[in-house]
């Protein structure tokens, strides 16, 4: 048997204020910090184009498929506040699929942060612990999976993991962890029994990237061959991760994303020796066939698959230290507000804009950014943090 | 392949972009064994060339220059006598089997409108500047318009030194897009100096360069933080008795210093000292000025209205208007340590891109296009 592992990453950063070095020391409040008319922009766009439909038709194949049909979900923190304020009805399809059992969650970082990263996981842990309590509140579940922010993962982060009693980590079928091994199959992390899912990146970036790419030999993609590609693969498991936001709006409509996705469960199934698991079944499913050891931080972001897609220049590297630097003065205020301020500063997409990688990884950054240049993001994100730093000015 | 190149200045004789442009052309494309004759006006400073290839030839005497601009009606009559004087004067001396005649900006232009049906060869000409950016789009003037639109019209092909430029070729002079080929300006790099506390504005005070954005920029700095770093001026032009009683109007003559025209080896010193270029143009097709800042270890914050800011990559952006923006990206500059590296790191990478080897590949590319 070979199954499919459908896992969607669902997130929305909230994006910052134009905030020039004259602001600095001003500010009255730290929710001022984001730009809230922008931002509900954003997010309609995209709840009409990728969110609203894609759950629709997901439901949709779920029953029609009488739930043999299975995918995965994590919904980060932001994101679920973003539904809360904005499109509410957001959350109720979510209630749906997760109401039909063959819909299961995934834990992560509250605020989609690079806590991960930090000196002391203290802030990491708290992060998780909000996510935790969020999922257990909306949709009474306790995920066993756990997903760190864009699949970043070295053996500390998964120890930690295991620590707090999750029992399964995903992260990417990156080929320096592999070498000659197949991401098809379900591994432990070193020093503890943590599963390891790995992402495919070749079929995952075959619906996320090039789906649409005229020039690329497999296009036009069909469902009926790409699970013939799917059917050929080696191994227990077919892990394919990627941002919600594939289906509508990275792919438009016009592109044929959703009717591929329409036609995809029917045709996997078709493959007698096929179905489809959550990430929750997958770990209960499947034992390792062998340990990945992993003492540099690596991710599913661009073609380097490491961190430095957030921290892979000065400035990103000053403003992740500023960052975590306020985080024990921040604690000791016991200031909820400002504690929300920063943790939403934490949001790992802050730093994604001021990186200066060049030629594709560059075009792809520059697709998401809201700014100008890594530039003007760096002064925008470094001059908040300075204003943070200050303090707020007490209100007359 | 040979070319007749009609210019009108090159160094050591240079008052802009257009003499650099011609001088980095005409070497690249002597390496490339294409054949130049260079024809310029007589300068005191006598132009020479290293390359059996390229020839400069200096034909009579002309005391105006490319960015000239008639002031009064009795200097308008002389302006205009002496323009069609060189004019005729070229297309005279121009003799011979030539495969192209590729002329630069409006002084050229009849010449080789003229040359182009004397001789029965193509014409190719390049637009370094129009009179819309020169008068700052301020009362442009209709004498330059219609020359530029007729050596435009004439052309077999147009090489426009920014997609910026092209748009107005389009848009102003009702150009067909596809007559026009876009190839960038390049950069001879100079390397990095002891950088000091100075914020550089470099070019000609004239309306089209925004040297008064720059000063209101300067209070800002002033007024706001505790760095204090020297605003040089350097450049000579009409304005510049109003802008220095803009500054003292500011209250700020006693951080800005104004230099008047600088050598060719002040302006490269002053480039490798300086920690903040600023090109606050209100219409600019190019900016070499900018490659040359950045060439040289220092960031450069442009005008969105320059061509260079769609060349450049590392730079920063801003609306030559907006001087809070203006003054919040050169303090970030002078205050972020990682920046001010950054950007002049991969800025210094990036010239690497703009090459006068490049220039005269796309030139040729061009030539061959139309021969």
């Amino acid at each position: 048997m070979t199954s499919v592992c459908f896992y969607f990453e669902v997130h929305q950063p909230m994006r910052l204020n134009r905030f020039s070095v004259f602001n600095i020391g001003k500010t009255e409040s730290p929710f001022d910090y984001f730009d809230n008319q922008l931002n509900e922009k954003i997010f309609h766009k995209v709840a009409n184009k990728c969110y609203l439909p894609t759950n629709k038709l997901l439901l949709d194949l779920i029953d029609q498929h009488d739930k043999k049909f299975r995918i995965s979900y994590s919904l980060t923190g932001t994101f679920i506040e973003y539904c809360q304020k904005h499109v509410p009805e957001i959350i109720d399809s979510f209630k749906d699929l997760v109401g039909t059992g063959a819909v299961d969650l995934i834990e992560e970082t509250y605020f989609h942060s690079l806590s991960g990263l930090y000196t002391d996981l203290t802030e990491f842990e708290e992060q998780v612990y909000l996510h935790n309590s969020m999922l257990k509140d909306l949709f009474r579940v306790t995920p066993k999976v756990f997903r760190n922010t864009e699949a970043i993962y070295d053996n500390r982060i998964a120890k930690k993991v295991a620590d707090m009693g999750y029992k399964g980590i995903i992260t990417e079928g990156a080929k320096k962890i592999l070498d000659w091994r197949s991401p098809n199959y379900v591994y432990k992390a070193v020093d503890n029994d943590i599963k390891v899912l790995l992402r495919n990146y070749m079929l995952s970036d075959d619906i996320g990237f090039r789906f649409s790419a005229q020039g690329w030999t497999g296009f036009p993609l069909t469902a009926d061959k790409y699970s013939s590609w799917m059917a050929q693969n080696q191994g227990d498991l077919i892990n394919l991760f990627m941002d919600y936001e594939t289906f509508g709006e990275h792919h438009w409509q016009d592109t044929g994303i959703f009717e591929f996705l329409k036609h995809l469960p029917e045709n996997v199934l078709n493959h007698e020796h096929m179905d489809f698991v959550t990430v929750r079944e997958a770990v209960e499913r499947y034992e390792p066939r062998g340990t990945i050891d992993v003492p540099w931080a690596i991710s599913w972001a661009d073609e380097d698959r490491d961190v430095s897609t957030w921290l892979g220049n000065d400035m990103q590297r000053a403003c992740f230290q500023e960052l975590q630097d306020l985080g024990p003065q921040i604690k000791k205020e016991k200031n909820q507000k400002k504690l929300e301020a920063w943790r939403k500063l934490q949001t790992s997409d802050h730093l994604y804009y001021i990186s200066t990688k060049g030629f594709e990884d560059g075009a792809v950054h520059s697709y998401f950014s809201h700014y100008d240049s890594p530039y003007d993001g760096f002064i925008n994100y470094m001059n908040i943090l300075q204003d943070f730093k200050q303090g707020m000015k007490p209100k007359p | 392949m040979k070319v007749a190149m009609i210019g009108w200045e090159y160094p050591p004789f240079k008052t802009g972009g257009l003499g650099t442009h011609c001088y980095g052309l005409t070497r690249g494309l002597a390496d490339k064994n294409v054949d130049v004759d260079f024809y310029m006006p007589k300068t005191n400073k006598k132009a020479i060339s290293d390359k059996d290839n390229l020839h400069i030839i200096e034909v009579g005497e002309a005391s105006i220059y490319p960015y000239d601009r008639p002031e009064d009606s009795e200097l308008e009559g002389n302006f205009f006598e002496s323009v069609y004087r060189y004019n005729d004067l070229i297309v005279k001396k121009v003799n011979g089997k030539y495969d192209v005649i590729h002329c630069h900006d409006w002084l050229t232009m009849k010449a080789g409108v003229q040359l182009k049906e004397k001789l029965g060869v193509p014409l190719v000409v390049s637009v370094h500047s129009t009179e819309y950016d020169r008068s700052g789009w301020i009362y442009p003037n209709q004498w330059f318009i219609d020359i530029e639109k007729e050596g435009m019209e004439k052309a077999d092909i147009i090489i426009a030194v920014s997609n910026f430029t092209k748009r107005i070729l389009v848009e102003k002079y009702n150009i067909p897009e596809e007559k026009i080929h876009v190839v960038h300006n390049a950069v001879y790099r100079l390397g990095r100096g002891e950088k000091q506390d100075i914020v550089l504005f470099l070019g000609r005070l004239t309306i089209q360069k925004g040297p008064e954005f720059f000063l209101k920029a300067a209070k800002k700095i002033l007024d706001h933080s505790d760095i204090k770093p020297t605003f040089v001026v350097a450049g000579k032009g009409e304005m510049l008795s109003r802008l220095i009683n803009q500054s003292v109007d500011l209250g700020i003559s006693q951080h800005i210093m104004f230099t008047g025209l600088l050598t060719e080896e002040e302006v490269e010193h002053i480039y490798r000292i300086a920690r903040v270029y600023v090109m606050p143009s209100v219409s600019e097709p190019f900016g070499i000025t900018a490659l040359e800042a950045i060439s040289a270890g220092t960031p450069v914050v442009v005008s969105k209205t320059a061509g260079v800011a769609e060349a450049l990559t590392n730079c920063l952006r801003v609306d030559f208007w907006d001087v809070d923006e203006m003054a919040n990206k050169i303090i970030s500059l002078l205050k972020y340590d990682v920046l001010h590296s950054t950007i002049s790191d991969e800025g210094e990478k990036e010239c690497d891109l703009f090459t006068w080897d490049g220039v005269a590949d796309e030139t040729m590319q061009v030539y061959r296009g139309v021969i």
